[in-house]
């Protein structure tokens, strides 16, 4: 039998949106000039047979690092990075890189964290001088809802109906 | 009764045939699974020696007979396939695998190889390296269309011609060749530090040329009966040989030959030397 192994899980990013691709998800096009495209799921390749630019495309991870949404120059980064010179096992330095992984993922995802809240600071203190402004120049535009209850030309007036039904025999019956 | 032996040309004489010392008398045969391409699924260099894992442990074992003393004979594939002959290049300097190795593979080979070899796998379009690369210890003929100005992924990250990274992991010269009309130089052609074998329709002028970028003499010849593809027919380095079992006595004896591998036993060497080593009888 032929004997060959299977145990070659690498885990890849999608080339569209950058999400990871885990063992039995999305799809693998070859170009023919040997290019690899992984997708992670349909929604990403129909876009990119629309040939559209994932660059342009809102909810991509390409997008947003390139308008600043994201964190883009980081020193975590550089652990991530793919290796073609492998060094000889150590299990020392096995173990240590396990748990440099979980510590390095931490710090990354709160520095995107933070980068995000930075990013979002900026526009709280705008809005909050804009409706400042706003209430010193327009309250006259507000009533209080007492007033408006009171005044005669904003409400329709309540007028009362008086509504007599008298019972049928078969609705007797029924009740009984 | 001998006046002087120079004790140093003796031993410096010794130091430089050591590996024929060891040598098979003639160029071994072998099949893998009962396929003659044994260069297809095997890969010997000068430091290592690559080898498929097949059914029975046959091919294996013949390698191992011959070289488990000299160097470490490796069982692997590449890329989850057997073809790891044509799929990866090297010499003693190192190894080059295609981008489809995977990481596993990688860290196998890092792990069964000695040291001073450099394991480096390339992003390259033409993944068959084994094909596309001929090299020797000391030069390389290369596919001519290889990538001109790849991004290697090392940490930095900087961009490399392929001719490049051959150059710097293998320490060789390249030379972008073709052999015969051939662009699949490493399929056409084997070579060793002392001699090569090349597609039998080589021109003679080729021929000069090709001798004189390599610094080897060459021969165009063909292996196991008749096939031009003379890398995937047989494998070398400087002191053995492995070809197919269809392979003619002549072809033998052409491979042999041109790739000095006909050394005998150590007395006879001494027997050569013998004349250059005394000054005279008293």
């Amino acid at each position: 039998m032929l004997y060959t192994r299977r145990d070659a899980m690498r885990l890849e990013k999608c080339w569209f949106c950058s999400s990871t691709i885990y063992p039995g998800h999305g799809i693998q096009f070859v170009r023919n000039d040997a290019k690899i495209f992984r997708f992670c799921r349909s929604k990403c390749h129909k876009n990119f047979k629309m040939k559209r630019n994932p660059r342009k495309v809102k909810w991509t991870k390409a997008y947003r690092r390139l308008h600043g949404k994201d964190m883009t120059q980081d020193s975590t980064f550089e652990f991530e990075r793919k290796r073609n010179r492998p060094e000889r096992y150590d299990r020392n330095l096995a173990e240590n890189t396990l748990k440099a992984i979980k510590k390095i993922d931490k710090v990354r995802s709160d520095r995107a964290a933070t980068h995000i809240e930075k990013r979002l600071k900026v526009r709280k203190g705008k809005e909050r001088r804009e409706a400042q402004k706003e209430l010193e120049q327009s309250i006259h535009l507000v009533k209080a809802p007492q007033v408006l209850r009171q005044d005669q030309s904003l409400t329709l007036p309540k007028i009362k109906v008086v509504v007599s039904q008298p019972k049928s025999e078969q609705n007797q019956a029924m009740e009984e | 009764m001998l006046t002087s032996i120079n004790l140093v040309t003796f031993s410096a004489l010794v130091y430089l045939l050591w590996p024929s010392l060891f040598s098979s008398l003639m160029a071994t045969r072998l099949q893998f699974e009962n396929n003659c391409e044994v260069g297809v699924f095997s890969k010997l260099t000068n430091a290592y020696c690559l080898v498929a894992i097949g059914g029975s442990e046959s091919f294996y074992s013949t390698f191992e007979a011959e070289l488990a003393d000299v160097i470490p004979v490796v069982k692997t594939s590449i890329a989850d396939t057997r073809m790891i002959g044509r799929l990866c290049a090297g010499n003693k300097n190192g190894l080059l695998v295609p981008h489809t190795t995977t990481d596993q593979e990688l860290q196998h080979l890092r792990n069964s190889l000695p040291d001073q070899v450099v394991v480096q796998r390339i992003d390259e379009k033409l993944s068959a390296l084994g094909n596309c690369i001929a090299c020797n210890d000391h030069v390389a003929l290369a596919h001519t269309d290889l990538d001109r100005v790849l991004t290697s992924t090392v940490v930095c990250n900087f961009h490399q011609e392929t001719e490049e990274i051959i150059a710097d992991v293998l320490g060789v010269e390249v030379f972008r060749q073709t052999i015969a009309g051939n662009i699949l130089v490493g399929s056409y052609c084997a070579i060793s530090n002392r001699g090569g074998l090349v597609h039998p329709h080589t021109s003679i002028e080729d021929l000069d040329e090709l001798s004189t970028l390599l610094q080897v003499p060459l021969v165009a010849g063909t292996v196991n009966r008749g096939s031009e593809v003379i890398a995937a027919g047989m494998t070398v380095n400087d002191w053995t040989a492995f070809c197919g079992s269809d392979t003619t006595a002549t072809e033998v004896s052409v491979i042999e030959s041109v790739f000095k591998l006909r050394e005998a036993q150590p007395s006879a060497i001494v027997g050569e030397m013998r004349k250059s080593l005394i000054d005279g009888y008293v």
